[in-house]
């Protein structure tokens, strides 16, 4: 995967290289940023993201998902285009944005640690988990854009992430855990405050994260558009060092919004 | 128009894309789990065999893995053939159903998970109880060790009128291990007593469960010993249904003496740890004679929220206010209550289970006491009717 960023990479700086034939003439510093700055193209970007904080390819242990509950998760933002040639082009942006993610799955046999100041139950736990994920954070894209017409524009880059608000918590109700391992005690776990296994795992959270996004705006007039994007986490959304959950979670969401051309 | 062809394209990309990580559920894993649940004894002639047809199922708790059926003194235990409900789809050898000679000992089983990866052993026997006559049972806490699973808390046993080992003191120290695991056998809330009364005793102190326990509701944990079972399977939803009181039992109870000294600690709290600088801690010492079946034969286990109350009590020894005794052993004795007739014959088939308990506050049941609440138990003597 890294291969392939790096090649995207490439690709983008090559075009630009090829967009920017060298000129002969000598111009003074101040008309080559002016030349610069003359066609780049300015956008504002709203948006409302559904996706979720998943393993990629969801473990036998987890047997369903019973509730998916929407959160409040924008994201706003300003992109700067360089055009590069006719259709190809470069995009930079700083959005800010929330990724958070409630949901509601059954587990069988799956390995939880219920945490509380300094304090912890391990085991498999077999029943209803309730999971609750925020991430506000600035992202900075940087992408690719290719213009079909003056209508349709693909875009494709990675993106690079710093959160600034994290939570992951939940519990554990409606089952049982075997503390240890599925041989330890058996000690069911009810659905009132007293009676979950409750867990906290913000601090294990990554606080950089980066990914690849990969969209298309519209627009509709000359300034007005929409646009669809996926942002792809390539980064696991827990530290290294967190081995509490078996699988790494990868944030993976999609974001649809207008967007408004400023220049 | 062919733009708008990809347009949709490329949502629906988006949108497979995103749910893709969520749709896509692998088939049920095998179950890892190796339990033996239940065990039976099915017999021709149950009459003769054991005291209570109630005995020929045990209903086996997690943390067990010793089962024991309990028979007459003259059974017949060479040709029997225990039956066994396992975890769904793991494997037990030998044999559900299979036949054994339990007079020459215990007989082990071996669980293997479903998928293969875990396995329990179990120790299956079966234990002939005579009567044997005597008129006092003596309780001096003198065997015990670290259990043996973890190896951080003690266990005790009771020396039965035979001489024999038996196991039927339970403490809610195995639950105290889920929201303390880091805790040493002497800072939990059932320890041993160096200096006893005579030898060891039984120190039970009130305990703060931690951060833990505080977040579940059940912040503090009194120090309690009693003759029955402790299921952790309810320590977290049920905690009252976790004390499983009493052991069947084959005396009439007289009287009831011992030695103990209490100190309460400070300061009194509720389970929402609010303070009370007014009420002062208590311990509790009390003794229950209760019928173990209903008028239907079926079994009856009294619990936490009924072993003062139940209608099924037949007698109560309880030992009024334990306050604070200033570093020195207090002596009490006091004579059963009989709220019911006693039955002789109710006795001959081992209708009766007696159950004695010990806490270091007296509602600690509802998490109610005070951190630090200190009752020292030892030598206690039970007295009891001489009978044929």
């Amino acid at each position: 995967m890294k291969r392939f960023i790096t090649s995207l990479l490439i690709i983008a700086i090559s075009l630009s290289s090829l967009a920017n034939e060298p000129d002969r003439d000598d111009y003074d510093d101040m008309k080559n940023l002016k030349n610069f700055f003359h066609n780049l193209e300015a956008y504002g970007r709203l948006g409302y993201s559904i996706g979720g904080t998943a393993p990629l390819g969801i473990p036998a242990t987890i047997r369903s998902l019973d509730k998916f509950i929407l959160q409040p998760n924008v994201s706003f933002g300003a992109d700067a285009i360089k055009p590069l040639g006719r259709n190809f082009g470069l995009l930079v942006g700083l959005h800010f944005e929330n990724k958070a993610m409630h949901i509601d799955a059954t587990v069988k046999n799956y390995h939880m640690k219920f945490t509380q100041g300094g304090q912890t139950l391990e085991g498999m736990f077999t029943g209803h988990n309730d999971s609750h994920a925020v991430q506000w954070m600035f992202t900075l894209p940087i992408q690719a854009t290719y213009n079909i017409n003056n209508k349709w524009r693909l875009k494709l880059g990675p993106y690079f992430s710093y959160l600034v608000s994290r939570n992951f918590d939940g519990f554990a109700y409606d089952g049982y855990l075997r503390e240890g391992t599925p041989t330890g005690p058996k000690v069911l776990l009810g659905n009132t405050d007293e009676e979950r296994g409750n867990y906290d795992f913000k601090d294990d959270i990554r606080k950089c994260q980066w990914g690849l996004g990969v969209g298309v705006d519209y627009f509709f007039t000359r300034k007005f558009g929409a646009y669809a994007d996926l942002s792809w986490g390539l980064s696991g959304f827990f530290k290294g060092s967190f081995k509490t959950l078996d699988q790494t979670l990868y944030p993976i969401y999609g974001t649809i919004g207008i967007v408004y051309k400023i220049r | 128009m062919i733009f708008s062809n990809r347009n949709i394209a490329i949502l629906l990309a988006v949108t497979a894309l995103t749910t893709v990580s969520t749709s896509c559920f692998k088939e049920e894993p095998l179950n890892a789990e190796c339990d033996i649940e239940k065990a039976w004894l099915h017999v021709d002639d149950v009459e003769s065999t054991f005291y209570t047809p109630n005995d020929t199922i045990i209903e086996v708790i997690s943390t067990e893995d010793k089962i024991t059926f309990t028979m007459r003194g003259d059974a017949d235990i060479t040709a029997l053939a225990p039956q066994f409900t396992i975890t769904q789809g793991a494997t037990i050898t030998p044999a559900s159903g299979s036949v054994h000679d339990f007079s020459q000992g215990p007989v082990t089983y071996t669980v293997t998970s479903q998928d293969g990866k875990w396995s329990r052993t179990y120790t299956v026997e079966c234990n002939r109880v005579s009567h044997y006559i005597t008129s006092e049972i003596n309780y001096n806490f003198e065997h015990f060790e670290l259990d043996s699973r973890y190896h951080n808390f003690y266990i005790w046993h009771n020396t039965l009128p035979d001489g024999s080992l038996g196991n039927d003191w339970a403490s809610g120290n195995e639950g105290f291990r889920l929201s303390m695991s880091k805790a040493k056998p002497e800072e939990y809330p059932t320890s041993v007593l160096n200096e006893g009364y005579e030898g060891h005793g039984v120190l039970l102190t009130t305990r703060t469960t931690g951060s833990l326990g505080k977040m579940n509701g059940k912040p503090i944990a009194a120090g309690n010993m009693f003759l029955g079972k402790f299921d952790i399977a309810k320590a977290m939803t049920a905690t009252l249904k976790a004390t499983e009181f009493g052991v069947p039992f084959d005396y009439k109870p007289l009287r009831l003496e011992g030695y103990y000294q209490y100190s309460p600690g400070s300061p009194f709290i509720d389970k929402s740890f609010t303070e009370y600088p007014n009420r002062i801690d208590a311990g509790d010492i009390y003794s229950v004679l209760y019928l173990n079946h209903d008028s239907r034969g079926n079994s009856v286990v009294l619990y936490g929220d009924n072993v003062l109350s139940s209608s099924q009590i037949v007698a109560i020894a309880r030992v009024k206010d334990i306050k604070k005794t200033n570093g020195q052993w207090v002596h009490f004795d006091i004579e059963y209550e009989y709220l019911k007739e006693f039955d002789y014959d109710i006795l001959a088939r081992r209708g009766y289970n007696f159950t004695i308990v010990f806490s270091s506050s007296i509602n600690g049941a509802t998490f109610e006491g005070a951190i630090g609440s200190e009752l020292k138990v030892d030598k206690v003597r039970l007295t009891c009717e001489i009978m044929e």
